[in-house]
């Protein structure tokens, strides 16, 4: 064992001084005021998908997977089996809706559709979940340090914290797309360097892992049983992991903060595209390396760590090349500096518009806004921190993110949807299926023994049922309350209108549609992964 | 009032026809939409960019570039929608710019130019799904991507138009009443 050598530690200072300075360069000292705003513009569709996907959770599945992975194999592939058919949801309804309503904050369209009530309660369960979930994301990087330096994990967590709110006050560089592809590729890198070494110093290589992932069961990733209970069978994935997915990706501020302010509709489904067809294979890249180090430990007779998130950071400073775990190392720290930076500036910008320009300060100065966006984005890293100390008694930092989400985005989801589908619905409803949703979900979670997956599934149904039915009790909403989700142009009046100008306009052939398209091979890449998966485990099951 | 200013079509009916085409539409046909510009820079320094709306719009247009691509003549064919809005107050406009700056960090040190604001035409292409039901589509005669965000002020357009029984005017034939 090397462990974390005088070389690591400047490999490490060096990649993070250079992503700084990357990010300076090309973030802060244009020479040209153009290049501000072309700076997202000509880099490729592909490259802005990945720095959304390093900024949704490139860190904590490089902590998190692995322990999971470790501890129950590829069984809880099973809750991200569903993001390509959440990814056409979004594609589909909500990118749409939100695009064509110009909105800022996703809050905004339910005030329009449903009163000032809906949208300040919905924006104030955004901040509480997102500041709880942002003191997991601060918990992983601190637990990286703490066992490359041997410090406690609390007081990394408050260095990591004090980092992360400079950063972030002082404008971060997340905005640097490049700095986030290079990450991305660093983690990637690291993790298949993890299993090159891992599989190479096993003395039957591949056949071992294979032999122990078949031998105890690793690879049975689709469990058909119907009961409710357990938590990661298929079902649970399909019915419940769906709602998660398309809540958290499109009721989540900071996850659709990109989307919307991406130029186009067609750009911001380009973004989701990406996560739709990469998440499945980074996870399950992720797992495996939690199977091969539960080979790895048997065949080496090692005590696995108490906390298993720490298994594969262990691994990398034990096992890596003097400088090669410097560099994996960076870039989880880097990765997390991007994902903490985005969460706290998403949160800090809904406190500033949906809060306090709105009932403690409106009219202020742009001055007065920013530095209440800085005092904010302080408030809401000191929030985070004091949970992220919680946050190791969670269990797998990826499950904890995921389970924290869904004791509120079911409800979220349910108001979303009611707003969108339901043309009969009202505030009355909308705040009574909210409180409603999230009552339920807290009950059902307390009271009975079914997987944390329908968390989401009972909070949709829930919080859309009681709105739809409370709704009733009050008049219908006003044609101006409903124009952002029904299409203008689907009055009899305008659809003559529209046939007018049709029957006179130029003619153009057919095409199959691009979001069609796009649509399908979403669905056909799920059915894809689904199919390999039965594969695996029919031939380790014989 | 100041004279106005045509940003030049940049998107032409062939490649717009092709946008259109992959976006499910089955008819197509140009438009202009008259927007008020500001210029975004450094303070005291040359734009960069620009901001486009209406009092109409909840979320303005932006247009990159240090120069507005535009040119002396006026709208060529299309229908012309024009609501003959006041310009937005320079508060307006300033408020606008701070949630797109809150939206992207980046932007932070871009600014609002104090000039005031200028009118102009943008060119846009219509398409027009078929189907069930008929739904427009709208995309940039500049860049030639999607601008759902107008589609509220087109189909308000569209409809005065209609109503006022010039829907199928062209340019040419109204002459040089705008």
């Amino acid at each position: 064992m090397e462990g974390f050598t005088l070389f690591d530690t400047i490999v490490l200072i060096g990649y993070i001084s250079l992503i700084a300075w990357i990010g300076s360069r090309f973030g802060k000292d244009q020479h040209n005021p153009e290049d501000y705003f072309l700076g997202g513009r000509n880099i490729p569709g592909w490259a802005i998908g990945l720095s959304v996907m390093a900024t949704q959770a490139s860190a904590i599945t490089f902590i998190g997977a692995p322990g999971w992975g470790f501890e129950g194999g590829l069984e809880r592939l099973v809750t991200f089996i569903n993001v390509p058919l959440a990814m056409i949801v979004l594609i589909l309804v909500l990118v749409p809706i939100f695009h064509r309503a110009g909105i800022y904050s996703i809050y905004e369209l339910l005030e329009r559709r449903f009163g000032p009530a809906t949208r300040t309660l919905s924006a104030l369960l955004f901040l509480i979940a997102r500041g709880l979930a942002t003191g997991v994301v601060l918990y992983a990087p601190a637990l990286v340090l703490a066992v490359v330096t041997g410090w406690s994990v609390n007081l990394t967590i408050i260095i990591m914290a004090t980092l992360a709110i400079s950063y972030t006050v002082m404008g971060g560089i997340s905005a640097v797309i490049w700095t986030d592809v290079v990450q991305m590729f660093v983690l990637w890198f690291g993790a298949l360097l993890s299993i090159f070494f891992l599989v190479t110093s096993l003395p039957g290589g591949w056949s071992d892992v294979f032999n122990f992932g078949a031998t105890t069961g690793m690879f049975n990733a689709i469990d058909l049983t119907l009961d409710p209970s357990v938590t990661y069978s298929l079902w649970a994935g399909l019915f419940g992991g769906f709602f998660l997915h398309v809540a958290y990706f499109g009721t989540d501020q900071s996850q659709i903060q990109r989307v919307l302010s991406s130029p186009s509709v067609l750009d911001a489904q380009r973004s989701l595209l990406i996560g739709g067809y990469l998440l499945i294979p980074q996870m399950l890249l992720f797992l495996f390396i939690g199977v091969i180090l539960a080979t790895y430990y048997q065949q080496h007779g090692l005590t696995p760590p108490e906390d298993l998130n720490e298994l594969l950071p262990r691994y990398v400073v034990s096992a890596f090349p003097s400088g090669m775990a410097g560099l994996v190392i960076a870039g989880v720290f880097a990765a997390a500096m991007s994902s903490l930076d985005s969460a706290l500036n998403s949160l800090s910008a809904v406190t500033v518009r949906d809060f306090y320009s709105r009932y403690i300060k409106p009219g202020a100065s742009d001055a007065h806004y920013l530095k209440a966006s800085r005092l904010a984005t302080v408030f809401w890293g000191l929030y985070a921190t004091l949970f992220a100390f919680f946050a190791g008694n969670l269990g797998p930092v990826i499950e904890a993110v995921n389970q924290i989400g869904s004791w509120f985005y079911g409800a979220l989801l349910g108001t979303f949807l009611l707003a969108i589908f339901s043309h009969r619905s009202n505030a009355r409803g909308a705040v009574a299926g909210l409180a409603a949703g999230m009552l339920a979900v807290w009950t059902v979670s307390a009271l009975l023994d079914i997987s944390w997956l329908y968390n989401n599934t009972v909070g949709v149904a829930v919080s859309v049922g009681v709105g739809y039915l409370v709704s009733l009790t009050a008049p219908a909403p006003s044609h101006a309350q409903l124009s952002d989700v029904m299409m203008t142009e689907a009055a009899p009046d305008m659809q003559a209108v529209l046939a007018t100008r049709a029957d006179n306009a130029q003619v153009i052939g057919k095409e199959a549609r691009l979001t069609r398209r796009r649509c399908i091979g979403l669905f056909a890449w799920f059915c894809i992964m689904l199919s390999m998966l039965a594969m695996l485990q029919g031939w380790a099951n014989g | 009032m100041a004279e106005r200013l045509t940003l030049v079509r940049q998107i032409n009916q062939h490649a717009a026809k092709q946008r259109l085409q992959r976006l499910g539409a089955r008819a197509c046909e140009p438009a202009w939409v008259s927007l008020w510009t500001v210029g975004l820079g450094r303070p005291n320094g040359r734009p960069g960019a620009w901001l486009l709306c209406t009092q109409a719009m909840r979320r303005a247009l932006l247009l990159v570039g240090a120069e507005l691509p535009v040119h002396n003549e006026a709208p060529d064919t299309g229908i012309q929608i024009d609501h003959a809005l006041p310009p937005p107050t320079p508060e307006a406009l300033a408020r606008l710019w701070l949630w797109e700056r809150m939206a992207t960090p980046r932007y932070w040190r871009i600014q609002v130019l104090g000039k005031a604001p200028e009118q102009l035409w943008l060119p846009c292409w219509l398409g027009y799904t078929g189907g069930r039901q008929h739904r427009l589509l709208v995309i940039s005669g500049l860049s030639g991507e999607p601008l759902p965000m107008l589609k509220p002020v087109i189909l308000r357009g569209l409809q005065q138009a209609h109503n006022n029984g010039q829907g199928l005017i062209t340019s040419e034939q109204r002459g040089n009443s705008l």
